[in-house]
């Protein structure tokens, strides 16, 4: 158990060091880059070569990214071009808020969209069932910064229950977690209803019934137990997807979070800061991975037996 | 070496006295918290890393110059209190005595010494340096006199010196802070640094020990909501009280709506389609006043900038130092019948497509534009475009993001006879945008003549008025420049940016500056 834990930890190296690769690489083809943009146009060709050079962004690329990478591997996440202010202190102002709303948001998302899964399931082409799948589609069609706004208007404007934006208290909170959550509820609502659905149909639920096993403890020893695996994968990956949709989530309700430091970071060409951002995200996503695979084995015992 | 007497009358003093607060009719309480949203965090509170307007906004109202720009562009006295021109290259200013930094320190020459030395001569220097053409730095002649140096002579260096960026800071703090300084700046500015959480908000407070009339405002908190339809819900159900960069769309139903303020004025920006003067057929000053009569300004104002802009009348805008209307309603009125014309006298004939021809060749253009890095760039390259048309002259329009726009314009040579672009004249005087733009030897990379005019007797002009101190006579030479660029014309100047806020009507005396970056908030109150 142990060694599987360290040698996944150590696999994740190579996977962070293509990621800052890819991430470098992009900048540095798009067109424009940090010192142009932080001079303005006014600046003197001399001042923007003086800049380029104290900032070391007149070294090939080759030389940038291996300097990076051998600061990293010290610990040394640099300085944000732009801010001039240590990375790892603008992460840590960041990485909280992104991490309060994606769990906020995967808790909504697990509650909700497994619930209504199962129950969908066990009432197959009900009422329920039916609406259950439209809402599903619309919460998978509708893109989060037109919900957003959506939400905003009825909630804010109209209604003057919840903030407009920013982050501080609970109330804060309810409108970018739920709408970051949505489309997570309804992936994980089909999904649970169909494996649910498929689990039922098993033999040994139909012994378990034949034995006289009460319905509702068929449904959670022996259904969902088993139904489990997909929608732990399905969770995990959405954790992922989460952290993606957080970017669009955080800008529209003034989330001051990893995804706005990103899209900042994109915008003013600071590769260094991107870097910063992207490496949290990675990490994340590995550790993610780690735990979703782990989770199979207190699931399943024949994952666990074969180690 | 004196040369006061030569160069200006004797010694000016640009006043001492302080204006007492003259009891309006609605007289303004003090305190409250003014509550501001606006699209982006700053970069820095520090001008030596930040001179983009979001941390502007907030350092203007803590951090103080020599000199200002009052709201009418006018140069007054701040933190000095009179100059006097000692040579061409340098002035002598008289500091206001007792005024202390926030962090209780006095403010002396030293300090203003600290500040050009840091900004100057650190590494790499401050992004401001370049703004600041000449300025060398200051001499500290007893504690409060100091001398303002310049490499060469420099007309322009009082509107430099009163930049929103040109604030001087507390040596102690900066030397005590280190590089935290950009995140607390400390100076001796009206309200006082309390807080900043990166993408949420920052909080400045009254300076209750404010040498001059205190703020009224007890606090001023900015916030960041980056969506524009989020900014304007904050405003309506009064979460916000000031919206910076409102909603165009918005702003005729918020006009009407007696519950906000449309703060409005003419900007400093001048938006343009930019001739390249050196590549045929624009080389041929008859084409490029036909295209001038082929344009229709009023209309473009009218329906696609609709009202958040102002007409332009020359190169420069109204506010800017030797501006002069360059009267092009009545030089170039919107007349297709004179365009023809004017294209008929320089040998040019419609030809079968009805485009116009010489010599076998058709009157195209290509022109390259960005989308979205002006107010409706886009749209009014479009328009022109069509307008063209109708004269039989085609352009053939590139439409790029900025970044590669950018690179292209400042590049030799630039391979389109036409762009799109926009000017600020950041220091508020002519020499900026006059002798960047049109002296022959500022072709890109150098500066930004990126028309490729030339001409010698401008070329003097501009010489002289930037090493001249008399503002007068800057004033009359900025004026023959426009009348001879009114002649040559190498642009078509579109329109002039409007500087746009909106208040709820509970905001009281807040005055908008034609300057975005001057956010003068002290002698604003809120009714709650």
């Amino acid at each position: 158990m142990l060694t599987f834990v360290v040698r996944r930890l150590l696999l994740a190296i190579p996977v962070l060091l293509g990621v800052v690769f890819v991430v470098m690489l992009t900048i540095d083809l798009l067109p424009g880059d940090a010192v142009t943009l932080m001079l303005g146009e006014h600046a003197t060709k001399d001042a923007v070569a003086k800049l380029r050079e104290h900032l070391g962004l007149d070294k090939p690329f080759a030389v940038r990214y291996l300097d990076y990478v051998a600061r990293v591997a010290r610990g040394d996440l640099g300085r944000s071009i732009q801010q001039n202010r240590p990375v790892a202190a603008e992460l840590a102002d960041a990485w909280p808020a992104t991490l309060e709303l994606t769990v906020a948001a995967l808790l909504i998302a697990a509650a909700f969209g497994i619930a209504a899964g199962v129950a969908s399931a066990v009432w197959p082409n009900s009422l329920f069932d039916a609406l259950a799948r439209l809402g599903s589609l619309f919460g998978l069609s509708m893109p989060i910064f037109w919900t957003g706004l959506v939400l905003i208007v009825i909630f804010s404007l109209w209604l003057n229950w919840l903030p407009v934006g920013g982050a501080g208290s609970l109330s804060h909170l309810v409108l970018p977690a739920v709408t970051l959550a949505l489309p997570s509820v309804a992936m994980l609502a089909r999904m649970t209803r169909s494996a649910v659905l498929d689990v039922l149909r098993e033999d040994y639920v139909r012994t378990a019934r034949a034995k006289g096993v009460g319905e509702i403890l068929v449904l959670a020893r022996h259904a969902l137990r088993n139904a489990f695996i997909p929608i732990v994968t399905l969770l995990g990956l959405q954790s992922g997807q989460l952290m993606g949709g957080a970017v669009l989530t955080e800008t529209v309700f003034a989330w001051p979070g990893l995804g706005r430091l990103m899209v900042k970071a994109i915008f003013a060409r600071d590769y260094v800061l991107l870097q910063g951002a992207v490496l949290v995200f990675a990490l994340a996503f590995v550790i993610i991975n780690l735990l979703v695979d782990l989770s199979y084995g207190l699931l399943d015992p024949r994952v666990a037996r074969q180690g | 070496m004196r040369m006061r007497s030569r160069l200006l009358p004797g010694l000016l003093v640009l006043g001492l006295a302080v204006a007492s607060i003259v009891p309006s009719a609605d007289a303004q309480k003090r305190g409250g918290t003014l509550t501001i949203v606006r699209p982006t965090d700053p970069v820095s509170l520090d001008p030596n890393l930040e001179t983009t307007a979001p941390g502007a906004w907030v350092y203007f109202n803590m951090l103080e110059g020599l000199l200002t720009l009052d709201d009418k562009m006018q140069v007054k006295p701040l933190l000095a209190t009179s100059y006097e021109v000692m040579s061409p290259t340098k002035v002598r200013f008289k500091l206001r005595p007792n005024v202390k930094f926030h962090d209780g320190t006095p403010f002396n020459a030293a300090a203003v010494k600290f500040t050009f030395d840091r900004a100057l001569r650190g590494t790499p220097p401050a992004r401001w340096a370049s703004l600041a053409g000449s300025l060398d730095g200051a001499e500290v002649v007893d504690d409060l006199t100091v001398d303002v140096v310049t490499k060469e002579p420099y007309g322009p260096i009082l509107r430099t010196l009163a930049m929103y960026c040109m604030g001087i800071v507390s040596p102690t703090a900066v030397q005590k802070q280190g590089a935290d300084f950009s995140r607390a700046p400390v100076g001796t500015g009206p309200f006082k640094f309390v807080e900043w959480k990166t993408n949420t908000h920052v909080i400045i407070e009254r300076n209750n020990d404010y040498w001059g009339d205190k703020a009224l405002l007890d606090r001023v908190i900015f916030k960041v909501v980056p969506e524009e339809g989020a900014r304007m819900i904050a405003l309506q159900t009064g979460d916000a009280d000031m919206v910076l960069f409102p909603s165009p769309a918005q702003l005729p139903a918020l006009r009407k709506d007696s519950k906000f303020t449309v703060h409005e004025t003419t900007g400093i920006r001048v938006v343009f389609a930019g001739f390249h003067a050196g590549m045929p057929p624009l080389d041929d000053v008859r084409v490029r006043q036909a295209l001038l009569h082929a344009v229709d300004r009023k209309a473009i104002l009218d329906n696609i900038m609709e009202g958040s802009a102002g007409p332009a009348r020359g190169v420069l805008a109204p506010g800017v130092f030797g501006y002069k209307d360059m009267q092009l309603d009545k030089l170039y009125p919107f007349d297709r019948a004179k365009a023809k014309a004017l294209l008929t006298q320089a040998g040019w004939t419609p030809g079968p497509d009805g485009i116009m021809v010489k010599g076998g060749q058709r009157l195209s253009l290509s022109w390259l534009a960005a989308r979205g890095r002006y107010p409706k760039d886009g749209e009014i390259t479009e328009a022109i475009q069509a307008m063209f048309k109708d004269v039989g002259v085609e352009a053939k329009v590139q439409v790029l993001e900025w970044a590669a726009v950018f690179q292209q314009v400042r590049a030799n040579p630039f391979n389109h006879h036409m762009f799109t672009l926009g000017w600020v004249t950041s220091n508020a005087d002519a020499d900026y945008s006059l002798y960047a733009l049109f002296h022959s030897k500022q072709v890109p990379p150098t500066g930004w003549n990126t028309s490729r005019y030339a001409n010698p007797r401008v070329d003097t002009l501009v010489e002289q008025a930037r090493r001249s101190l008399n503002q007068t006579e800057r004033e009359k030479l900025y004026g023959e420049v426009q009348d001879i660029l009114a002649k040559e014309m190498v642009w078509i100047p579109v329109y002039t940016t409007k500087e746009i806020i909106v208040t709820r009507s509970s905001v009281k005396g807040f005055h908008i500056h034609p300057v975005e970056y001057n956010l003068a908030l002290w002698k604003t109150s809120v009714e709650k």
